[in-house]
C-alpha cells in the first residue's frame, strides 16, 4: 500500500533530490566545484546580478530584441499569409519558396548572414525576425484558406461586398490560427534571440552574458541566466495566453 | 412574450403589403456527378400566396433543400423560372431570407451583432437599426441575450437567433431549410409553437423544408409532398385549419396518415435512403 | 513538400504541368537573379558567389570525402542523441500518464525545465562535458526528450475511458490491451512528438556545432565563415536544409502509414 502522499510534497521531492545531489557533488573536490557551483554561490550570484542591475539590463536587451523581431517578422508574416491565403496564384508561387527556405534551421543561416551583413544588431534582428515569420505566415495562410462555405453563404445571402466578407468572415474565422501562429512565433523568436546572442558576439543580452560566463567558467552565472531565460519565456507565453483569451472571448472556454 | 392568439385564416389574412407571392414554373435542376448528368428537380410548378406558410416534405435526395437554395438565389444554375411578385429571381437578395439547418451564426459575434449582419447593406439610421434588432430579438424571445456569444446559447436559442437574423430585414419570403432538424424532440415542439407565433406576427411568406410530417402539418397552410429521383411534386395537401392549431386535431392525424401513405407508397430499390418517419405519437 | 489543397486543384495533365511550373518559377527566378548579380561584378565574387562555383565546391567537397565526413559526424550525433532522448522521453511520458504518483513527482519539474529553450543549455553543457562529442549528443537528447515525453503523456492520458471499459468488458489480457488499444490509439500523437523532437534536435545540433566542434556540418559552415568562403557556407546551408527536409519527410510518411486507420 502506498501511503497517501501530498501532491505538493511529491512535487518538491524531485527538485530537492536534484539540489541535494548537486550540493553533494560540489563538496567532493575543488575540481567538482568548478562545474558544480555550490548552491550558496549560485544564490549569491543571483542577488549580486540583481542588485547591480546586470540581470535586468541583459534581460531587457534580450526582451527588446525578441519583441522587435516578433513585431517585424510577425507583421510581414501575417500580411503575406493573408495575401497567399486569398490568392491562389500567390499561394502557388510563394508557398513553395517559403517551405523550401524553411528547411534550413534558423541558426544555420548564421554564418551566411554574418558574412553578408556583418554581426551587428541588424543581422541578429534579421535572423530572429525570420524565426517569427515562418509560423505566422503558415498559420495565417491556413486560417485564411479554411474559411467555411457555411459562413461564406451567409455573407452572400446578405449581399456582403468582398471587403465585408474579408473583414467580417475571413479575418475573424482565421484569427484563432493567426493567434496560434503568433504564440509560436513568440516562442521561436525568444529561442532564436538567445541563439544569436550565444553565437554572435553581441553587445548585450542574456545569451551574451551566458557565453562570457561560460568562457570564465562561472557555472553559477550561467545557471542564473538559464533560469532567467526559462522564467521569461514562460511569462511571455502566459501573458500572451491571457491576451489571446481576452481577444478570442467568443470561443467556448477550452476544457482543463 | 405575448402570444397574440389572433385567429388567422390564410384566406382571410390581410396580406399586410400584398407582396411575397412566389411563382415557380417548369423548374428543373441538373447536377453533373462524375461526368453523368443527374436530374435533381424535374418540372416543379408551385404558386405560393403572399403570407402563406408552405411546408415541403419528401424523402432524402428529393431536392427539397436544392429548391430552397434556388429560391433564395444561392444557386442560379437551373432551367425554368422562379418569380417573386413578378420579378425574376437572379442571385441573392434581401427580399428573400433563408434559415439554415445549422444556425450559422458567426461564432465571433454576439447575438445582436449577428442579427445586425443582415442589416449591414441597408442604409438605415443607427437608432432605427438598433430598434429593429431589439424588436426582432424580442420577437424570438431573446431580448436579454443580445450580448451573448453563440456558444453560450442552447440549440433552440441559437436557431431562434438565426430566425431573428433572417427576419430583421423584413424579407417578403423566408425559406427555412429543416430549421428545427438539429433540435431534440421536446425543444422542437416548443420552437414549432414559437415559429407559428412569429409567422403570425410577422406575416412573412414562409417556405419550410422538413423531415417531420407532424411539423409540416402543424405549421403549413399547405404541405407539398415530393418524390425523389428525380425530385417531383407528388401531391399538395391543403390543411384547412385556422392558426394557432391544436396538435390533437383529428384532421391533422388523418392528413398525416395520408401523407405517410403517399411517401411510402412505391417501394424503391434504394429503400435505405427513404427517410423513416418516426412513428412517434405526440399529444 | 507543400501539400496542395486536393479539393481545389483540378488534375488534368496540363494544369498539373502548369502548377509545377508555377511552383518552381520563383525559385528559378531567384537563382537567375543571383547568377546575373554575381556576373555583373557589382559585388565582389567573395560576397556573391556565382552558382557554378557553389556547384563546383559542392562536388569537390563531396568527391574529396570531406562532406561525407561532416555529414556522418552530424548524423551520428543526431542518431545517438535522438534515440537516447526520445526513448527516455516516451518512457517518462508513459510513466507520468499512467501513475498518479510519478505524475506528481515529475510533472512540476518537467513543466519548469521545459520552459527553457534547449540552446540555452549549451554553455552549461560545455562546462560539464567540454566540447567533445558527448556534449552534442546530450544537447540533441535534451532537445528530443521534451517533445516526445509531452506528446506521449498527452496521448496516453487522452485515451478515452470507453476504450478501457470495452477492453475490460471483453476481458482483454494486458498484452493485447497494450497492443490493440494503447498502441494504435497513441501512435499518431507520439509520432508527432517524435517528429518535433527530431526537428528540434537537428536545430540544436547545428547550433552546437557552429559554436564548438571539430567536425560536422555546423563546424564546416563556421570554418567557411571564418575563412570567408561563402561557397562552402552555402553548401552547408543547402545540405543542412536537405537533411532536415529528408528527416522530416520520412517521419511524415511514417506518420501517414501508421495513422491510416484514422481516416479509413
Amino acid at each position: 500500500m502506498t501511503p497517501r502522499l501530498k501532491p505538493a510534497a511529491l512535487a518538491l521531492l524531485f527538485p530537492a533530490l536534484v539540489l541535494g545531489w548537486w550540493e553533494w557533488e560540489s563538496r567532493q573536490s575543488a575540481g567538482h566545484a568548478y562545474a558544480f557551483a555550490p548552491l550558496e554561490q549560485i544564490g549569491r550570484s543571483f542577488v549580486d546580478m540583481l542588485s547591480d542591475g546586470t540581470l535586468l539590463f541583459q534581460a531587457g536587451a534580450s526582451l527588446q530584441r525578441a519583441l522587435t523581431a516578433l513585431l517585424i517578422g510577425g507583421s510581414i508574416g501575417i500580411a503575406i499569409g493573408v495575401a497567399t491565403g486569398l490568392s491562389r496564384l500567390l499561394d502557388r508561387t510563394a508557398t513553395p519558396l517559403i517551405t523550401t527556405l524553411r528547411q534550413v534551421p534558423i541558426l544555420g543561416w548564421l554564418p551566411l548572414v554574418a558574412l553578408w551583413f556583418g554581426n551587428g544588431d541588424g543581422a541578429k534582428l534579421l535572423l530572429v525576425s525570420l524565426s517569427a515569420f515562418y509560423p505566422t505566415v503558415l498559420n495565417t495562410q491556413k486560417g485564411m484558406q479554411a474559411i467555411e462555405t457555411r459562413y461564406a453563404e451567409v455573407g452572400r445571402l446578405y449581399g456582403f461586398t468582398r471587403w465585408q466578407a474579408l473583414r467580417l468572415i475571413a479575418w475573424p474565422s482565421a484569427l484563432p490560427l493567426i493567434f496560434t501562429g503568433i504564440s509560436q512565433a513568440l516562442a521561436f523568436s525568444w529561442i532564436a534571440t538567445i541563439g544569436v546572442e550565444l553565437l554572435f558576439s553581441a553587445t548585450a543580452g542574456l545569451g551574451t552574458e551566458m557565453m562570457a560566463a561560460q568562457v570564465a567558467a562561472r557555472t553559477d552565472v550561467v545557471l542564473v541566466c538559464v533560469a532567467c531565460v526559462g522564467v521569461m519565456g514562460f511569462a511571455l507565453n502566459q501573458l500572451f495566453g491571457l491576451l489571446r483569451a481576452r481577444l478570442l472571448r467568443w470561443q467556448p472556454p477550452i476544457r482543463n | 412574450m405575448s402570444d397574440p392568439r389572433i385567429l388567422r385564416d390564410p384566406a382571410l389574412r390581410p396580406t399586410s403589403t400584398g407582396t411575397g407571392a412566389v411563382r415557380i414554373s417548369g423548374l428543373s435542376k441538373h447536377y453533373a456527378i462524375g461526368g453523368k448528368a443527374m436530374t435533381v428537380l424535374d418540372g416543379i410548378d408551385l404558386a405560393i400566396r403572399p403570407g402563406e406558410f408552405v411546408s415541403i416534405v419528401g424523402p432524402s435526395g428529393c431536392g427539397k433543400s436544392t429548391l430552397l437554395r434556388l429560391i433564395v438565389g444561392l444557386d442560379t444554375d437551373y432551367d425554368g423560372e422562379i418569380r417573386l411578385d413578378d420579378a425574376r429571381v437572379a442571385g441573392t437578395g434581401l427580399e428573400r431570407g433563408l434559415v439554415f439547418q445549422d444556425h450559422r451564426l458567426f461564432p465571433w459575434m454576439t447575438v445582436a451583432k449577428n442579427v445586425e449582419v443582415a442589416l449591414l447593406n441597408q442604409k438605415l439610421p443607427r437608432e432605427r437599426r438598433d430598434r429593429l434588432i431589439a424588436e426582432h430579438l424580442a420577437l424570438v424571445g431573446l431580448a436579454d441575450f443580445g450580448d451573448a456569444y453563440p456558444y453560450q446559447l442552447s440549440g433552440g436559442m441559437a436557431q431562434r437567433a438565426a430566425i431573428a437574423r433572417a427576419l430583421v430585414n423584413e424579407p417578403k419570403v423566408l425559406a427555412l431549410d429543416e430549421p428545427l432538424g438539429a433540435l431534440d424532440a421536446l425543444t422542437r415542439v416548443k420552437v414549432q409553437a414559437e415559429l407559428q407565433r412569429i409567422w403570425m406576427e410577422a406575416g412573412t411568406t414562409m417556405i419550410m423544408v422538413t423531415h417531420d410530417v407532424d411539423e409540416a402539418l402543424f405549421l403549413g397552410d399547405r404541405v407539398v409532398v415530393m418524390s425523389s429521383r428525380p425530385g417531383r411534386i407528388a401531391r399538395i395537401v391543403d390543411v384547412d385549419l385556422p392558426h394557432p392549431r391544436d396538435r390533437a386535431s383529428p384532421l391533422l392525424h388523418r392528413l398525416k396518415d395520408e401523407i405517410l401513405a403517399e411517401l411510402t407508397r412505391e417501394p424503391r430499390e434504394d429503400d435505405g435512403t427513404l427517410v423513416s418517419f418516426p412513428p412517434r405519437i405526440r399529444n | 513538400m507543400p501539400a496542395d489543397n486536393p479539393g481545389r486543384s483540378r488534375s488534368s495533365p496540363l494544369s498539373a504541368y502548369r502548377t509545377t511550373l508555377l511552383r518552381i518559377a520563383p525559385i528559378v527566378t531567384i537563382l537567375i537573379a543571383w547568377e546575373l548579380a554575381a556576373l555583373s561584378g557589382l559585388w565582389p565574387r567573395q560576397v556573391l558567389v556565382p552558382l557554378e562555383q557553389v556547384g563546383a565546391t559542392l562536388l569537390a567537397l563531396a568527391s574529396s570525402g570531406e562532406l561525407e565526413r561532416h555529414v556522418s559526424a552530424s548524423l551520428y550525433r543526431l542518431t545517438c542523441g535522438f534515440l537516447t532522448g526520445s526513448t527516455i522521453g516516451v518512457a517518462t511520458g508513459v510513466a507520468m500518464a499512467l501513475s498518479r504518483n510519478v505524475h506528481r513527482l515529475l510533472w512540476p519539474s518537467f513543466t519548469c525545465v521545459r520552459q527553457v529553450p534547449v540552446i540555452a543549455f549549451i554553455p552549461l553543457l560545455i562546462l560539464f562535458f567540454d566540447v567533445e562529442d558527448s556534449f552534442k549528443i546530450v544537447i540533441v537528447a535534451i532537445a528530443s526528450f521534451f517533445p516526445s515525453a509531452l506528446a506521449t503523456h498527452d496521448a496516453v492520458r487522452d485515451i478515452p475511458a470507453s476504450h478501457r471499459e470495452v477492453a475490460r468488458l471483453y476481458r482483454l489480457p494486458l498484452a493485447s490491451f497494450l497492443r490493440r488499444v494503447i498502441l494504435p490509439a497513441t501512435v499518431p500523437q507520439v509520432l508527432t512528438g517524435l517528429r518535433l523532437g527530431l526537428t528540434r534536435g537537428w536545430l540544436s545540433l547545428v547550433a552546437a556545432e557552429l559554436l564548438a566542434a571539430d567536425s560536422g556540418l555546423g563546424q564546416m559552415m563556421e570554418m567557411g565563415r571564418q575563412l570567408f568562403q561563402i561557397d562552402v557556407v552555402l553548401c552547408g546551408v543547402i545540405v543542412t536544409g536537405l537533411i532536415g527536409f529528408l528527416l522530416d519527410g520520412s517521419v511524415v510518411r511514417l506518420e501517414r502509414r501508421l495513422s491510416r486507420w484514422r481516416t479509413a
